[in-house]
């Protein structure tokens, strides 16, 4: 089960996230909760594999958003990392941030289980 | 308007725009409490529901970067629509160069993301949406509904700030004001009425777009412009006339604009217009002219003369009017001596000081209330006389002024009779004088009136002579007693032969119907000489004696009660 303890050992900024959720601890793991099945994750695996970097960039940056409001840093840190350089649609080999991402937010995954 | 935002018992509603139901569920969180959130998850979405019938959003939360319609095309196409464009919107984004995109695009305010502190968020909405409420009840309230022009509340308000900001400039004060705009509502229908009035509004703002310039419609068909000074107004408004002939095609409709110039700035701006709608309404109905000019001096002597008319009543009540006495002199005898007197009314004026007759008695004329003073004196002369004759003796006829509008009222001889037969005299002791002109004016109904009062015994002065416009052929007609010689032939026989001759044309006049001609305005020995040696029979004026309270006058008649004994 997900506990604000757990998320501050996966390395979250829980007190910013809590904040930004008027202190409501339970609305906060419920978002952080919904925010592991996020569609960005998919979006952005499947567009870097297409080598659409355009669909790529909007998926980074939803996520960046989102991740962002919700203070998850450890897997904010790789997502703002690969926003911008899908940003200047940089030509090149994406894998190791994806690998970082989907490592950090399985982590997470595991942490809800 | 804060206490108003916060005590109004309704929440407003907020819709938040983002692709990311986590960013929208956290922003509803916050605002919740505050506000009654809508959501959309795309733009296309939000512009749909911000159209809907009574969605009346009072802010819109927007993120920027959404599939299908981004943030920025949502703000472009609010700009488009009115309704719209009346909803303020605060723009969500993380980067820095997006804030002054969209603050280009239209949007008010900003929230970064990730998102700031709760209460900077509530407090950037409550911020905006009081804003844009404040602007919009001052915008339907500055701006007069139907041309858009400054209700005269704010042009006024307006006027007076932008003072600071100009400080020297010139300014003038222009009232435009639409001729017979009612038949426009009456022939053509209130609409058409509108459209002109829409029309001027917008002819007015391109004619003087390029200068300072502040317009507006205070009341009906009246447009005041707040102008930088011009020497010259003629001209300037023709585009504006056109439009309007154009318009209604009617021939009599037209403008009337009155301007007072380089104003004066001490005054309160509502003055200033003042002015200028005098000199506007100062031409109604004049169709030879279109444009008038306020000009202190027109206005001074219109304030003085309404002053003159507030007070007369007051004046004759509190006896501030008195009656002086000019002597008149037989001169065809060894040495000249009293005959007679001319009552000439002098006002007293408490504040004003001594009031020229020349300033009150054609003002009273023309209005009707010189029937009220007339009858003063008349009444004051008639116990004059009485007075005189009870304390001397003797009886000086005193000539008293008839009004035009005398003539009119039915009681006139009832009344001179009623006032002869109360203070004992006859009539022929209260001489009336009618100007020429009257005579002019009326001389059938005039005729009437004075054989009436000959028959009573009254003796008629014609005076003036020479003034008017009365044939000589109306001498055989008119029956008079005395004939007056306006004063200026007497003043101008020896500056111009021409003069002298009249006056010598006009002793013969008298002679020839056989009464005596005095002579106003006498003021030197060489004057009284000469019309001595012509056989002008009365001399008046300065030469004797200026008109002079009744106290005085008495000398007179003293030393005439000497040389008759």
């Amino acid at each position: 089960m997900l506990t604000i303890e757990g998320l501050k050992t996966f390395g979250a900024d829980t007190e910013n996230g809590l904040t930004r959720c008027m202190n409501n601890e339970a609305f906060y793991l419920k978002l952080v909760e919904k925010s592991i099945s996020d569609a960005s994750y998919q979006k952005l695996n499947e567009a870097i594999s297409a080598n659409d970097l355009d669909a790529a960039f909007e998926a980074a940056h939803a996520l960046k958003g989102v991740l962002g409001n919700l203070a998850l840093t450890p897997i904010l840190e790789p997502v703002s990392e690969i926003t911008e350089l899908l940003r200047a649609r940089t030509q090149m080999d994406y894998s190791p941030y994806l690998e970082k991402i989907n490592e950090k937010s399985e982590g997470l995954k595991k942490l809800c289980e | 308007m804060e206490d108003f935002n916060r005590t109004i018992g309704f929440k407003r509603r907020i819709l938040v725009v983002d692709d990311e139901e986590i960013n929208r569920e956290i922003l509803g969180n916050i605002l919740n409490e505050t506000y009654d959130v809508s959501y959309a998850e795309d733009g296309q979405k939000a512009l749909e529901m911000m159209r809907e019938k009574n969605a009346d959003f009072s802010l819109v939360l927007l993120d920027l970067l959404m599939p299908v319609t981004d943030g920025f095309s949502v703000l472009d196409e609010m700009q488009k629509e009115d309704a719209l464009k009346q909803i303020p919107v605060i723009v969500m984004t993380s980067e820095k160069s997006a804030e002054v995109k969209s603050i280009k695009h239209g949007a008010y305010d900003f929230i970064t993301k990730p998102y700031d502190m709760p209460e900077v968020i509530l407090a950037r909405c409550e911020r905006i949406i009081e804003l844009n409420e404040d602007k919009s009840i001052i915008r339907a309230a500055e701006k007069d509904e139907l041309t858009g022009l400054y209700t005269r509340e704010f042009f006024f308000e307006y006027i007076h700030r932008y003072e600071h900001v100009t400080g020297e400039q010139k300014m003038d004060a222009v009232v435009l004001n639409i001729e017979h705009f009612h038949m426009i509502n009456e022939m053509y229908g209130r609409e058409t009425g509108d459209e002109v009035l829409c029309s001027t509004a917008s002819t007015l703002k391109e004619l003087f777009e390029k200068e300072t310039f502040i317009a507006s419609r205070p009341d009906a068909d009246y447009f005041y412009l707040y102008m930088s000074h011009r020497e010259n107004y003629e001209g300037v408004f023709d585009g504006l006339q056109e439009e309007l002939s154009h318009l209604t095609q009617l021939p009599r409709i037209r403008f009337r604009i009155g301007v007072s110039q380089d104003v004066d700035k001490t005054l309160p701006a509502e003055n200033r217009f003042d002015h200028a709608k005098l000199a506007c309404d100062h031409i109604r109905g004049d169709y030879t002219r279109q444009l008038s000019y306020y000009n202190k001096e027109d206005n001074d002597r219109e304030l003085y003369g309404e002053r003159l008319i507030n007070d007369m009543e007051d004046a004759i009540r509190n006896g501030d009017f008195v009656v002086f006495y000019q002597p008149k002199f037989n001169i065809q005898t060894k040495e000249p001596h009293l005959r007679s007197a001319e009552a000439l009314i002098r006002w007293r004026h408490p504040e004003l000081g001594m009031v020229s007759p020349g300033a009150f008695i054609p003002l009273f004329e023309s209005n009707g209330l010189i029937q009220k003073l007339d009858r003063y004196v008349w009444s004051e002369a008639a116990a004059q006389i009485r007075k005189w004759k009870e304390t001397y003796g003797i009886t000086i006829p005193v000539s008293v002024n008839v009004s035009r509008i005398d003539i009119y009222d039915p009681e006139l001889e009832n009344r001179l009779a009623g006032l002869v037969e109360q203070n004992g005299l006859s009539a022929e002791d209260l001489m009336l004088e009618i100007t020429e002109s009257a005579y002019a004016d009326n001389a059938k109904g005039l005729i009437e009136v004075v054989n009436h009062l000959r028959d009573r015994g009254f003796k008629i002065e014609m005076d003036d002579f020479g003034s008017g416009y009365s044939s000589l052929n109306m001498l055989t007609t008119i029956p008079i007693d005395v004939l007056k010689l306006d004063m200026k032939f007497v003043r101008n026989m020896h500056k111009d032969e021409k003069s002298l001759k009249l006056v010598e044309l006009i002793i013969d006049i008298a002679k020839f119907f056989g009464v005596p001609l005095v002579a106003e305005g006498v003021e030197d020995e060489a004057q009284f000489k000469t019309l001595k040696e012509m056989g002008c029979d009365v001399i008046q004026g300065y030469y004797f004696s200026k008109p002079i309270p009744a106290e005085e006058f008495e000398t007179f008649v003293k030393e005439e009660k000497k040389r008759r004994e």
